[in-house]
């Protein structure tokens, strides 16, 4: 799991590049590969600057890179971004999976300080108590 | 089926507006209902990380409400509430869970805590109004529809890391 936090405007570019339907079919074909403008551009029936438009879009979103090769520019998915995203957005199992372990480490706390001998006092007497309500 | 492993099970049954969560924690029940009921604590650990717990509060008796407030770091904040409907320490606790974003889906959740060899057994058994609120909760992770394009997100990864 990626550890990077990204940045507010980092988060909306990417967002934004990816709520237009033409921008993750073009990300989803450079998941097959590294594919020159006119390639990425050829499913769609729209202008090559209109694609190079959705391009940059996907660049400024740190989604995609371009390099040339030979007389092409060439893009490529930059897949460590879509992991940041997923990431964020998380899904149920991740919730509940990063939940838990964290549950884990306040339960193995609450023991030790229920175990100390140097502890609190008021938590054992917490504890024998059962629930506090 | 043993659960000295700490995997968290998760089954979302066909048909029924259900969903079944099972854990394992090395603890009492006494310290697992403690630290799952009191806002002190559930504060510290609900949510993954990135989520920040913005508010918590629970009034820990029967009819008590609770209310969460989940905080993304684009500022975006989540609200969950409910009511506590039973309380039964260390045993079992009956609640109702709603999310903000989608208030006709009024779920009830049943929390049952069993003493195992080791610790304990947490399960959770929500149920949702209809199946199709069910699938939209689990589907929206919590976080509730931020992008329609999260299932491609995950498509996309799954493509590039098989690549």
């Amino acid at each position: 799991m990626s550890s990077v936090v990204l940045s507010e405007e980092q988060l909306d570019r990417a967002f934004g590049a990816l709520a237009d339907p033409t921008r993750r079919a073009i990300l989803a074909r450079l998941a097959e590969g590294d594919a020159g403008v006119l390639e990425v551009a050829s499913p769609f029936s729209m202008s090559q600057p209109a694609v190079t438009k959705h391009l940059r879009v996907l660049e400024d979103a740190g989604l995609i890179s371009r390099h040339r090769l030979a007389r092409q520019r060439m893009c490529h998915l930059e897949p460590q971004r879509l992991g940041q995203l997923s990431d964020w957005v998380g899904s149920y199992r991740e919730y509940w999976e990063e939940s838990f372990e964290r549950l884990d480490d306040v339960l193995e706390e609450m023991q030790q300080a229920a175990e100390a001998p140097t502890g609190p006092t008021s938590k054992n007497t917490d504890l024998k108590k059962g629930e506090g309500t | 089926m043993t659960m000295n492993t700490m995997q968290t099970e998760i089954e979302t049954p066909a048909g029924e507006p259900v969903i079944r969560v099972r854990r394992f924690f090395k603890a009492p029940p006494e310290l697992v209902y403690k630290a799952c009921t009191e806002a002190d604590y559930i504060r510290r650990w609900m949510g993954p990380r990135r989520l920040e717990v913005s508010e918590c509060e629970v009034d820990v008796r029967v009819g008590g409400t609770w209310r969460l407030v989940h905080r993304a770091p684009d500022g975006a904040e989540f609200v969950f509430y409910g009511e506590l409907l039973e309380l039964d320490p260390p045993r079992r606790r009956v609640g109702t869970f709603v999310w903000e974003g989608a208030p006709e889906d009024k779920a009830v959740e049943t929390m049952e805590l069993e003493a195992v060899e080791g610790g304990t057994l947490l399960k959770t058994t929500t149920v949702h109004s209809s199946v199709a609120a069910r699938d939209m909760h689990v589907a929206n992770g919590m976080e509730g529809g931020i992008v329609e394009s999260y299932e491609r997100l995950d498509e996309l990864v799954a493509a590039e890391q098989a690549a």
